[in-house]
């Protein structure tokens, strides 16, 4: 599990949190407790074993602290001292004060009575940290409920979707399959029904999602097709790469380099070939380069009568 | 490994216990876990204060006879110890909780976990149902986020290599002020001490880990740095008159700024929308292709049609 590798000073820090915890739930099961702090159950007792061994200075059973967890239920006693919760540390203030802003931009206007108590929170957080984190949501924090809501429940979904590819918003029917991360964006991963295949749908492009009552069986996956371009890259690097969404492995510092990039959709390639005519050619597939000559010249035509 | 761990805890109750400075031959003396020669007890309890001072907790030094210059004593103050954002109610345990949540699995997931188990210690039943169904998530998996926000509350430089529009590697060292997440990215504001101004970075330009150099609390962070008019600062606005096609280019259309009534052909619009970077805008215009007519600024419209006549040249 994922404090397995903890060190001995965050795991003293996660006695002196166990102590007030314990204290204000008093008989909670073992397996309880290990969930809310993320350990298995033998982690935890390890934990337990160790706070038993501390106590006040003379370190009698009088002052040590007492704990019973025998039978399976945990309870605590003479830890008077440590009952106070912590404190929060600074960096947990950050990541909350960050929480709380996409928090915010996710409440309707209606629920003005939270956007109140949220911005309270903010105001007491930044009195203490500082201005030091501010954080804009590019994605609709309740389109992401529907959606673990759709999954959850394995129903589909209708889409109202922007796609920048195709330049236009249209009505999707989706079984959702997981959310995922793409490029640093929020991603659904579905089948879409519309479409007939396999999609991926930035959160962020999302106009609204709706549960609807149907509920699919898809398809197989099959093995997408992936377009595969060669690229010379005369001029900025930087931007073009990550236009391409090429992470660099190893770093290009010649003046042209050449890389290879790909993607399931030739639109996107094309387009995004297009956005970079200045800085970057296209040297294969021959049909890529064909597609290209026509948008350019199509373009240029226009440029031409107006 | 388990008898530091104990001994970070004795020390923690002995000095939250204690109504008087502690001297350190009493902590040496009744403190569980000091062992071995004063040198040794010393280098341990220096370390330990260190380590409990990254927790957050705050060991105060003092003397305890004025009077006389006595050896100094230590204490744990415990309205320094304890949770500091007062009395909350169920409501803002369940808000404050919502939003420790959102970083569920991202960089930040055990900075997230051991606040909620905070949270939840104060023992306040909070009642999510009352929230509307909301799952705000943060995505970040890039670790320099932790390492620059805990950079930033402890005030020490980071130094760090950066990735140029020639991606070349260079050398950067900042005072961190500010981490924002603007535009589907985080970003990171401070003071450049090589270019003796503020500048903005985005986290996943960086090669490598960023590494924080010299002492703590080594300069200080302006009040009130406002990291939107920073991003608009960088460049000024201007504005460029489009022809846009009949229901196409749907993100240009949210930036529109001025919509002509006249002067465009049959199913076009003609409109205005703002900018910043040549290099950026002309990029997103030729995205569209056929569906965008650039007419101003003029160097620009220019610079598209030798663009697309090069294009024509190479490809066709």
């Amino acid at each position: 599990m994922a404090k397995s590798q903890a060190t001995p000073v965050e795991r003293a820090a996660r006695l002196l949190d166990l102590v007030p915890f314990i204290s204000t739930h008093q008989g909670i099961s073992i397996k309880d407790l290990a969930t809310e702090f993320d350990l298995s159950d033998s982690e935890l007792l390890s934990d337990l074993n160790t706070l038993w061994m501390c106590g006040l200075p003379g370190y009698t059973p009088l002052e040590l602290i007492d704990l019973e967890f025998e039978s399976g239920y945990v309870s605590i006693r003479n830890a008077e001292i440590l009952q106070r919760v912590r404190l929060l540390t600074k960096q947990e203030l950050v990541i909350i004060v960050l929480g709380l802003d996409i928090l915010r931009e996710s409440l309707k206007q209606s629920r003005s009575d939270l956007i109140s108590s949220v911005d309270n929170l903010i105001f007491k957080i930044r009195n203490i940290v500082g201005d030091i984190a501010t954080a804009a949501p590019i994605v609709d924090s309740s389109h992401r409920a529907v959606i673990s809501q759709a999954i959850n429940s394995r129903r589909d979904l209708e889409l109202l979707y922007h796609s920048t590819i195709r330049d236009a918003v249209t009505t999707r029917t989706v079984t959702p399959i997981d959310i995922a991360v793409d490029f640093g964006f929020e991603v659904l991963n579905a089948y879409c029904h519309s479409a007939g295949g396999f999609r991926t749908f930035r959160l962020d492009n999302m106009k609204s999602v709706t549960l609807i009552s149907a509920s699919s069986v898809i398809p197989q996956e099959s093995v997408a097709t992936n377009f595969q371009w060669q690229l010379l890259i005369s001029s900025r690097l930087r931007t073009t790469l990550e236009r391409f969404r090429e992470v660099p492995n190893d770093l290009i510092a010649e003046k042209d380099a050449s890389v290879q990039v790909q993607s399931f959709s030739r639109d996107w390639l094309l387009r995004t070939a297009l956005s970079t005519l200045g800085s970057a050619e296209v040297m294969a597939p021959q049909d890529a380069r064909s597609s290209l000559a026509f948008s350019c010249q199509q373009t240029l035509e226009l440029y031409e009568q107006i | 490994m388990s008898r530091k761990t104990e001994r970070l805890v004795n020390l923690t109750i002995a000095l939250l216990a204690t109504k008087r400075y502690l001297t350190k031959s009493e902590i040496f003396r009744t403190v569980d876990g000091y062992e071995g020669s004063d040198e040794s007890k010393e280098r341990m309890f220096e370390r330990d204060k260190d380590d409990l001072r990254n927790l957050g907790i705050e060991i105060e030094v003092g003397t305890f006879d004025p009077l006389f210059e006595d050896e100094s004593g230590y204490r744990i103050k415990p309205e320094n110890y304890q949770f500091q954002l007062g009395e909350v109610t169920a409501d803002e345990i369940a808000l404050l909780s919502v939003a420790a949540q959102a970083w569920r699995g991202a960089s930040l997931g055990s900075s997230a976990l051991s606040a909620l188990n905070k949270l939840h210690a104060i023992g306040i039943e909070s009642d999510t149902e009352l929230l509307p169904d909301l799952a705000p998530s943060i995505v970040s998996e890039d670790m320099n986020l932790p390492l620059a926000i805990s950079a930033i509350t402890s005030q020490n430089i980071l130094s760090f290599e950066y990735l140029t529009e020639e991606m070349l590697a260079e050398v950067r060292v900042i005072e961190p002020y500010v981490v924002a997440a603007r535009f589907g990215h985080w970003y990171l504001l401070g003071n450049d001490l090589d270019r003796k101004a503020q500048r903005i970075f985005r986290l996943d330009r960086i090669v490598g880990a960023v590494k924080s150099q010299g002492k703590s609390a080594s300069y200080q962070i302006p009040i009130g740095i406002d990291v939107d008019a920073a991003f608009a600062s960088q460049q000024p606005l201007r504005s460029a008159t489009l022809l846009l096609r009949d229901g196409r280019a749907l993100n240009l259309r949210t930036r529109i700024t001025q919509q002509a009534e006249t002067g465009h052909p049959d199913g076009w619009q003609k409109v205005a929308i703002d900018f910043r970077d040549d290099d950026r805008f002309l990029e997103e215009i030729l995205w569209y292709g056929s569906d965008v007519v650039l007419i101003e600024p003029l160097d620009l419209r220019q610079q598209i049609i030798e663009r697309l006549k090069a294009g024509v040249k190479r490809y066709g």
